[in-house]
């Protein structure tokens, strides 16, 4: 695999990863807060809640994360090439702040206070950056492999 | 059963809407250079008051002149987003007390919320202003404050009030004003018969609770009905008839999806909510509402109508025997976004225009 292509399949991948993954947290965030208003949220419920926002909610979050890691990931490789070690741990922690930067951007731009619910709380921003954090540590492993020598 | 009445009230509507008769009008402009015109009130002897968002208070006199310079008196208003002076309302004896009642945001970015004033307006600017009301908590950001507010023939009013955006859950808090209707005395003070009077972790000023952000209140002293409407996030903007402590849901219950497509709740209803008389989804974005009772379109008398901002236009709802029997868009020729609705006294309906350079319309009969 070309080194270009092994960069992109890595960033499709981070993108999707860090997305569908935030989109499953970001629906436990809000069902959460039902539940403490005394709802009854069943499995099938939960299920199908988090099913609807896979569809409803990801081409919007989706769009954010894609533009974040354009930016996160090159920097993330350039600070890996500086340092000459750490490239997982830098990726994941680029990909989180990204998604912070991100998020403060969107909250500053939008007419409403905070666009993502789930993000309202410290908790819920932790989370989903967590799951940014997922989606660049991806990237690392997928940009860095060793395809060529793996295969032969 | 009360699902498939509502259904078949849809249907029903569905094919009245197609068979409304056509009603001409034309459109006349009484005013225009308005910033962001929110809300209108007739005077007893003509002319008109009306609020600006940027915080201005405006006279349209008797002989339809605007007068250049606004009234003074009122209130320092927190400006910015959607917060700003709201309602303007004249008290049921304003004839002889002048009182002239004010809703607005009022606070800082930090930290503010929805007031409501009251002042005598002695025909050039506002005197004895008292804050009669401040929502609690104080909230941060620049969204949903409601604003609108109406008389009832008990001799209290209601107040409408907003979720603030991103505390939703608290409009099911009855410990707070966020998301809810309120009632008071003319003063400011709390009607003994108040729903929630007697809980003591609850507010004394509530009436309802579980709305998301009221623009409209309307009673229909006919039938003894109080009706409003709020906005919904994407879809899910609601026509409520409002029972005393009756809680409408949200955000347990919408038919709306939030802004970034994410669901609010899985649940369209649930035991214990006041469902909602009809709801619009997609939403429309309504932000005015009267119940037209004048003489120069009689087709419209005892109908709702309902100003929308995302829809941009008037929404007549046809009633029959208080039931919603059928919607008609109206306006739409306009293509602007419609602020408020009105029913004057002349039997004209009027219209403000939601723009920097907004305008004051009056809706006649055609020649």
């Amino acid at each position: 695999m070309t080194r270009r292509w092994q960069t992109l399949v890595a960033y499709v991948a981070a993108v999707l990863d860090a997305t569908l993954l935030g989109s499953i947290v970001q629906t436990q965030f809000n069902l959460a807060a039902l539940s403490a208003l005394g709802a009854d949220i069943s499995f099938s419920t939960r299920l199908a809640t988090t099913a609807h926002d896979l569809l409803g909610f990801t081409p919007l979050y989706g769009s954010l994360v894609a533009i974040m890691m354009l930016g996160a990931m090159p920097v993330a490789s350039v600070v890996t090439r500086w340092l000459g070690f750490g490239a997982w741990p830098i990726h994941a922690l680029a990909a989180a702040l990204g998604l912070w930067g991100m998020l403060l951007i969107v909250d500053a731009l939008a007419p409403m206070p905070t666009l993502i619910a789930a993000t309202r709380s410290l908790e819920g921003t932790l989370a989903m950056m967590a799951t940014a954090a997922l989606g660049g540590w991806g990237y690392a492993i997928l940009a860095y492999f060793d395809w060529d020598g793996a295969a032969g | 059963m009360r699902r498939f009445g509502r259904v078949l009230l849809t249907i029903v509507g569905l094919s009245v809407c197609t068979t409304a008769l056509a009603v001409d009008y034309r459109f006349e402009t009484l005013a225009e250079g308005l910033d962001h015109p929110w809300s209108l009130a007739f005077l007893p002897g003509g002319g008109m008051l009306v609020t600006e968002r940027v915080g201005r208070l405006r006279l349209i006199e008797a002989d339809g002149r605007l007068r250049e310079a606004p009234i003074d008196g009122v209130p320092e208003v927190f400006v910015g987003g959607q917060a700003g002076l709201f309602e303007v309302a004249l008290a049921p004896d304003h004839h002889d007390s002048g009182w002239v009642y004010l809703s607005y945001a009022c606070g800082t970015l930090a930290a503010n919320t929805t007031c409501l004033d009251r002042a005598r307006f002695d025909g050039q600017r506002l005197v004895a202003r008292e804050t009669l009301f401040r929502a609690e908590p104080d909230k941060q950001g620049r969204s949903h404050y409601g604003g609108r507010l109406t008389f009832l023939p008990d001799d209290t009013l209601v107040l409408g009030l907003g979720d603030g955006f991103d505390y939703r859950e608290q409009a099911q808090n009855p410990g707070n004003h966020l998301g809810s209707l309120v009632r008071l005395t003319p003063a400011g003070s709390v009607p003994g018969d108040n729903p929630f009077v007697a809980a003591s972790e609850a507010r004394a000023e509530l009436y309802s609770i579980g709305h998301r952000n009221i623009q409209g209140v309307v009673f229909d002293e006919t039938r003894s009905e109080l009706l409003i409407h709020e906005h919904g996030p994407r879809g899910g903007d609601e026509l409520n008839r409002i029972l005393p402590g009756a809680n409408y849901g949200w955000p347990l219950v919408t038919h709306g999806v939030d802004y970034t497509g994410a669901r609010v709740t899985p649940f369209t209803e649930l035991p214990g909510f006041e469902p909602p008389l009809l709801h619009w989804t997609p939403s429309i974005a309504p932000s005015g509402m009267t119940l037209y009772d004048g003489e120069r379109f009689p087709e419209w008398r005892g109908d709702l109508f309902v100003s929308a901002l995302a829809a941009r236009q008037v929404r007549r709802l046809i009633r029959e025997d208080g039931e919603i029997v059928g919607q008609e868009a109206l306006f739409t020729e306009l293509g602007e976004r419609i602020r408020d609705v009105r029913s004057g006294p002349d039997g004209a309906l009027y219209l403000l225009t939601d723009s920097a350079e907004g305008r004051v319309l009056r809706v006649m009969p055609a020649p």
